[in-house]
């Protein structure tokens, strides 16, 4: 059993754009900005429907905890995303939070990090960059997107407050329209054989993720994957976020995940 | 201020007010206590369901969400057995106690002699159990749950074993069917009390794909949708039986809980309304000592099955 330090927190919409296909970038003023870590998440009460009572989870790619700000993306693929599309400047909410275990620095901190992402799989990327980057570690990203219409051009500008000179961006795209005509296990497998890694983080979807953690074990690197589950709760009181383990049994992904180590999960 | 006596009865656990939770949708309380002071709050609260060996629930896809104020689960009693149970739980659960909080344990089984065994086990090894929740009524597991408590006959049989094993209260959280019939057979085999309803077996399918939307062909619905069925299944087994009855089901208001004390319950416990919205209990509280005063008690025991018809 662990001590629970997250609680319920308002939130005020300061802004909420479309940014890309499909994507939505929202900022909002909350003091979760100042207990939130790299790769946890929030859960959002989202007004207007009584009648869908579960609350939508979220990771954010910024927290800006001297100002109280946090940026999140989010893809409307539902009845509930859809909600939070029509919030508006000035509107306010609840959120759970901060919820889970987020990214956790490498063990060597002296090599470089290679971060693989997939479509909305991004934006929790681009924390995991701020943790590395005030670490001190280097980076390079592979990002993996459906169409270049998808990839929000706010994202790479986060991802570039962190990068070094030697940062690589390789894109790739299930359409060729960007980038690899292909997967982002294709262009991260192009970063593997060109430069020498020590640690792995993705997000994305399970597929890639399967990917990437193979391509992680077969060359001996240490990876970090950041899971994602429909959710009842958030933190850890309905057990229905269940993710099946390596050594069998399940964890819950929003108790014990979202990041869980790629060779705990069983792919 | 207010003045009314809240203090209940359940069975023989005393308990400060009638708020309880509901097992499987309140972890095992420590999650809660970022929200409010879990062990200073509730009257009771009710652990997920244990079973003398760890079981490991159900694959994913274990939720859905429906429209209409509602969800359906099938985790299927992912437990980690009584002795992990007591182990990572046990001190923080005495915690509970130590503030006045009743903290009710629930047996799981996949059959009596499993029953028995976990009675058996927490009867070695959890000091800080109040008393027991018999769990006859799960819906999502093989073997066991609802099948057990299918019949008078059979839930009657796994109160008749369970029995002898404690000196405690035992409470059986029943199934949506039957309920004054099987009601009436558990109280003449011994329970203390009994607590209703469980989830209702539905179905959620995704045409595109012809499948469930969950592991399951069936899963538990619950969620305010499902309350006015159990106000009304917490009525029929309240004029059925004497034994005392905990109300469950869609509770999420002091005007859910007035309605299940109205119909006949002892103790009402809050269930799905923690997962999306984990600061209710204190609110539902507050609403249901103000309920209890505008009707000008002394004691809210005054209320239990008031219900004019």
């Amino acid at each position: 059993m662990r001590q629970s330090s997250l609680t319920q927190h308002d939130f005020t919409v300061i802004s909420n754009t479309q940014v890309a296909e499909g994507v939505w970038r929202m900022v909002f003023a909350s003091e979760v900005a100042r207990s939130i870590e790299p790769g946890q998440f929030m859960n959002f009460e989202v007004p207007g429907d009584g009648s869908h009572i579960l609350r939508i989870p979220l990771s954010f790619s910024l927290a800006d905890a001297a100002h109280g700000r946090v940026v999140i993306y989010y893809a409307v693929v539902g009845e509930g995303t859809g909600r939070l599309a029509r919030m508006r400047p000035q509107e306010a909410s609840t959120l759970l939070g901060p919820c889970g275990n987020g990214w956790r620095l490498p063990a060597d901190t002296s090599k470089r990090a290679l971060l693989v992402a997939g479509g909305i799989g991004l934006p929790p990327v681009v924390a995991a960059a701020d943790l590395l980057a005030a670490a001190g570690v280097g980076f390079d990203v592979a990002i993996g997107l459906r169409t270049k219409d998808a990839l929000a051009p706010t994202l790479l500008q986060e991802l570039e407050l962190f990068q070094d000179k030697d940062t690589q961006v390789r894109m790739a795209t299930d359409d060729g329209s960007l980038g690899l005509h292909g997967f982002a296990t294709q262009a991260a497998e192009q970063l593997l054989s060109e430069r020498d890694y020590g640690s792995i983080y993705t997000c994305g979807p399970q597929v890639m993720m399967a990917g990437v953690a193979k391509l992680a074990e077969e060359r001996g690197i240490a990876c970090q994957v950041s899971m994602e589950r429909m959710m009842g709760c958030g933190f850890g009181a309905c057990a229905c976020c269940n993710v099946a383990l390596a050594a069998g049994g399940y964890a819950l992904c929003c108790q014990d995940g979202p990041v869980f180590d790629a060779q705990e999960v069983a792919w | 201020m207010v003045s009314v006596s809240m203090a209940v009865n359940l069975g023989g656990i005393q308990m400060r007010n009638p708020l309880n939770t509901a097992s499987g949708t309140y972890g095992n309380g420590w999650q809660f206590e970022g929200f409010y002071d879990v062990g200073a709050t509730l009257g009771a609260i009710t652990c997920k369901g244990v079973a003398a060996e760890p079981w490991q629930g159900n694959p994913a896809q274990r939720l859905a969400e429906l429209p209409g104020s509602a969800i359906m689960n099938s985790v299927g009693l992912q437990n980690p057995g009584v002795r992990g149970f007591v182990d990572e739980y046990g001190a923080y659960l005495q915690g509970l106690r130590d503030k006045g909080c009743q903290v009710i344990c629930q047996v799981a089984g996949h059959s009596i002699e499993e029953y028995v065994r976990a009675t058996e086990l927490y009867e070695e090894l959890a000091p800080f159990a109040s008393g027991f929740e018999v769990n006859i009524s799960c819906p999502n597991i093989a073997a066991g749950g609802a099948a057990m408590g299918a019949t008078p006959e059979a839930a009657a049989e796994v109160m008749r074993a369970v029995r002898p094993r404690t000196q405690r209260p035992v409470v059986v959280k029943m199934a949506p069917h039957d309920v004054a019939e099987i009601g009436r057979a558990l109280e003449d085999a011994g329970a203390d009390a009994l607590s209703l309803i469980n989830t209702i077996p539905g179905m959620s399918i995704d045409v595109c794909t012809r499948k469930s939307r969950l592991s399951r062909p069936t899963a538990g619905v619950s969620g305010p949708a499902i309350h006015a069925i159990a106000v009304r299944m917490v009525w029929e087994c309240a004029q059925a039986v004497k034994i005392p009855l905990c109300g469950i089901g869609g509770v999420s208001s002091g005007e859910g809980a007035a309605e299940m004390i109205l119909a006949g319950a002892t103790a009402v416990s809050v269930g799905t309304a923690n997962m999306y919205d984990p600061t209710c209990v204190p609110r539902i509280l507050a609403e249901l000592e103000q309920w209890a005063e505008e009707q000008g008690v002394q004691d809210i025991n005054e209320l239990i099955g008031a219900f004019e018809c």
